[in-house]
């Protein structure tokens, strides 16, 4: 067992980690981060576009009638915000990259911007009235669909902003010069250069930048939301979190763009009025059907300690299980510990992996609706389950099953760990006398 | 003392933190801390903390807070396993006395 923890931390646990923290990857992750906040408030609008109401409610009451005929309205928040997602993304994964270089990161993150905007041709547009709009630019290339493009964006804008500031290539301004002036003409040539070669290439050259990333990252997002794809994310975030570290944080700074691509396609044709979902495995996925309780599905697990004849065990289970309902789950991951501990890594690897087959099967069968909104973290994972997927009963039946699934692998594992450690407490408690 | 604690969202810390204020009283010591998560480290340790903890699962990232300890002169440790958790005030504690030596 000492063998296969030195092969994950070594062979595994280090170049992953290390992969994280490249500065690239760091700054995309803390600038999808970011959008968060945006991503859960305008999908809760979806809630409320389409509440999970019975359906002869929405065609009796009050409320639910306003609802459907100002539908339009109700959704502008959405669109909004999950609809142009990738232009806070862009914007924010600039101003991170700038920062970790020490360069200005409002300057990075505009720079980024307009990298971004470069890539998408403006049309003239009408109103549905008929009336003039002027230039527009289409949403459909703002929100999730053009994440990656944005990603490659800010950080070629950036790039080139360092480039230009590493060469000393700038304009240097007399002294006395207000510090924001100044930054705004450093800043100059960098934006020439981005602006110049950005409109040879994608308006001049006509190279469809959308295109390609489409051709390339269908097919991988194809790959992500298989069964296989879904069981080998869980076991990479899994085993990172027996070597003690933290899976998510890791993993997410590589799947996170397109867990939230999925989402948003999820949502796009909820609104639309689809009753089958694109996508299987967006990130509430595994939020509210895997990771219940936190990493590992620990919430059983917690429970059974409620019940363990050794004293410690014990006064854990009562101390962890309120964080644990809010899915917070370091104090059990380090205070048993699972981490490095042979009796609960088969367990807390297991577990997760069944209940992710489980949840899938019963996804692709349409069993259970596929989920499409995104319900912060801490929500216990019934209530996340539910608003998950729209309002659907099936999906809580589906969490708890999960639970009970998790905790019977669990049982075995924490049976004997529980003779080990109350043994142990009868001798120390022995000597003590 | 003024100890400022670091976790992936500031939300596991915050226990650790509750753990840790505990174990102080038991002593007459009073602690002051508080969790953050790590986007808000840089920002928080400049207003002048004694020594800062990082969560375990967050080690990998190490040397990135221990670059922002040595510009603001504090401290930076990451948090001994066992005394991550409720329970873990006792060795918590240690750790800080030990820490600021």
């Amino acid at each position: 067992m000492e063998k296969f923890y030195a092969i994950i931390e070594n062979v595994f646990m280090k170049p992953m980690t290390k992969l994280a923290e490249q500065r690239h990857l760091k700054a995309v992750r803390d600038g999808m981060v970011s959008t968060i906040p945006l991503t859960i408030v305008g999908s809760f609008f979806l809630i409320i576009a389409f509440p999970p109401v019975p359906a002869a409610w929405k065609e009796s009451m009050d409320i639910f009638l306003w609802i459907s005929k100002n539908i339009g309205d109700i959704l502008i928040p959405f669109r909004i915000t999950m609809g142009l997602v990738a232009i806070y993304a862009t914007y924010n994964i600039g101003y991170s990259l700038a920062k970790n270089y020490k360069l200005d990161g409002v300057s990075g993150g505009t720079l980024s911007l307009v990298a971004y905007f470069m890539t998408i041709i403006p049309s003239i547009a009408t109103s549905n009235t008929g009336e003039g709009l002027g230039f527009v630019l289409p949403m459909s290339k703002l929100g999730g669909a053009g994440l990656f493009v944005g990603i490659v964006m800010a950080i070629s804008a950036v790039e080139v902003l360092r480039f230009f500031k590493t060469k000393g290539i700038t304009i240097k301004m007399p002294e006395g010069v207000p510090d924001s002036v100044a930054r705004s003409f450093e800043a100059l040539f960098p934006t020439v250069a981005v602006v110049f070669v950005t409109w040879l290439l994608f308006i001049m050259f006509k190279f469809d930048i959308h295109n390609l990333f489409n051709s390339i990252f269908n097919p991988l997002k194809g790959i992500v939301d298989t069964p296989i794809g879904a069981v080998v994310m869980v076991m990479l975030i899994t085993l990172l979190w027996t070597a003690g570290i933290h899976g998510v944080s890791v993993i997410g700074a590589m799947a996170r763009p397109i867990w939230l691509e999925m989402l948003t396609a999820n949502a796009d044709a909820m609104q639309a009025g689809d009753k089958v979902l694109p996508y299987i495995t967006p990130e509430p996925f595994f939020q509210w059907f895997i990771w219940i309780g936190g990493s590992g599905g620990t919430l059983g697990l917690v429970f059974l300690l409620l019940f363990a004849r050794s004293k410690y065990l014990k006064d854990l289970g009562k101390a962890t299980i309120l964080p644990a309902i809010f899915n917070i789950n370091e104090p059990i991951i380090f205070g048993l510990p699972i981490m490095l501990n042979p009796f609960f890594t088969i367990p807390f690897v297991l577990g997760p992996v069944l209940a992710t087959i489980v949840s899938y099967i019963v996804m692709t069968l349409n069993l259970v609706s596929r989920p499409a909104i995104l319900a912060p973290w801490t929500f216990p994972a019934p209530i996340g389950a539910y608003l998950a997927t729209g309002g659907d009963l099936r999906a809580v039946a589906l969490c708890i099953f999960n639970i009970v699934l998790m905790a019977v692998v669990y049982y075995p594992f924490m049976k004997a760990y529980d003779k080990k450690m109350s043994a142990q407490e009868l001798e120390e408690g022995l000597e003590e006398v | 003392m003024k100890i400022l604690l670091v976790c992936s969202g500031g939300m596991s810390s915050a226990m650790v933190v509750k753990a840790l204020v505990n174990e102080g009283k038991k002593e007459g010591l009073e602690i002051i801390s508080k969790a953050v998560g790590t986007g808000d480290f840089e920002t928080e340790l400049k207003n002048g903390w004694d020594g800062a903890l990082v969560a375990p699962q967050i080690r990998h990232k190490i040397d990135e807070f221990k670059g922002i300890g040595e510009e603001n002169n504090t401290p930076v440790q990451v948090i001994e396993t066992k005394g991550y958790s409720p329970l873990g005030g006792k060795f918590l504690l240690a750790q800080v006395k030990e820490m600021l030596k």
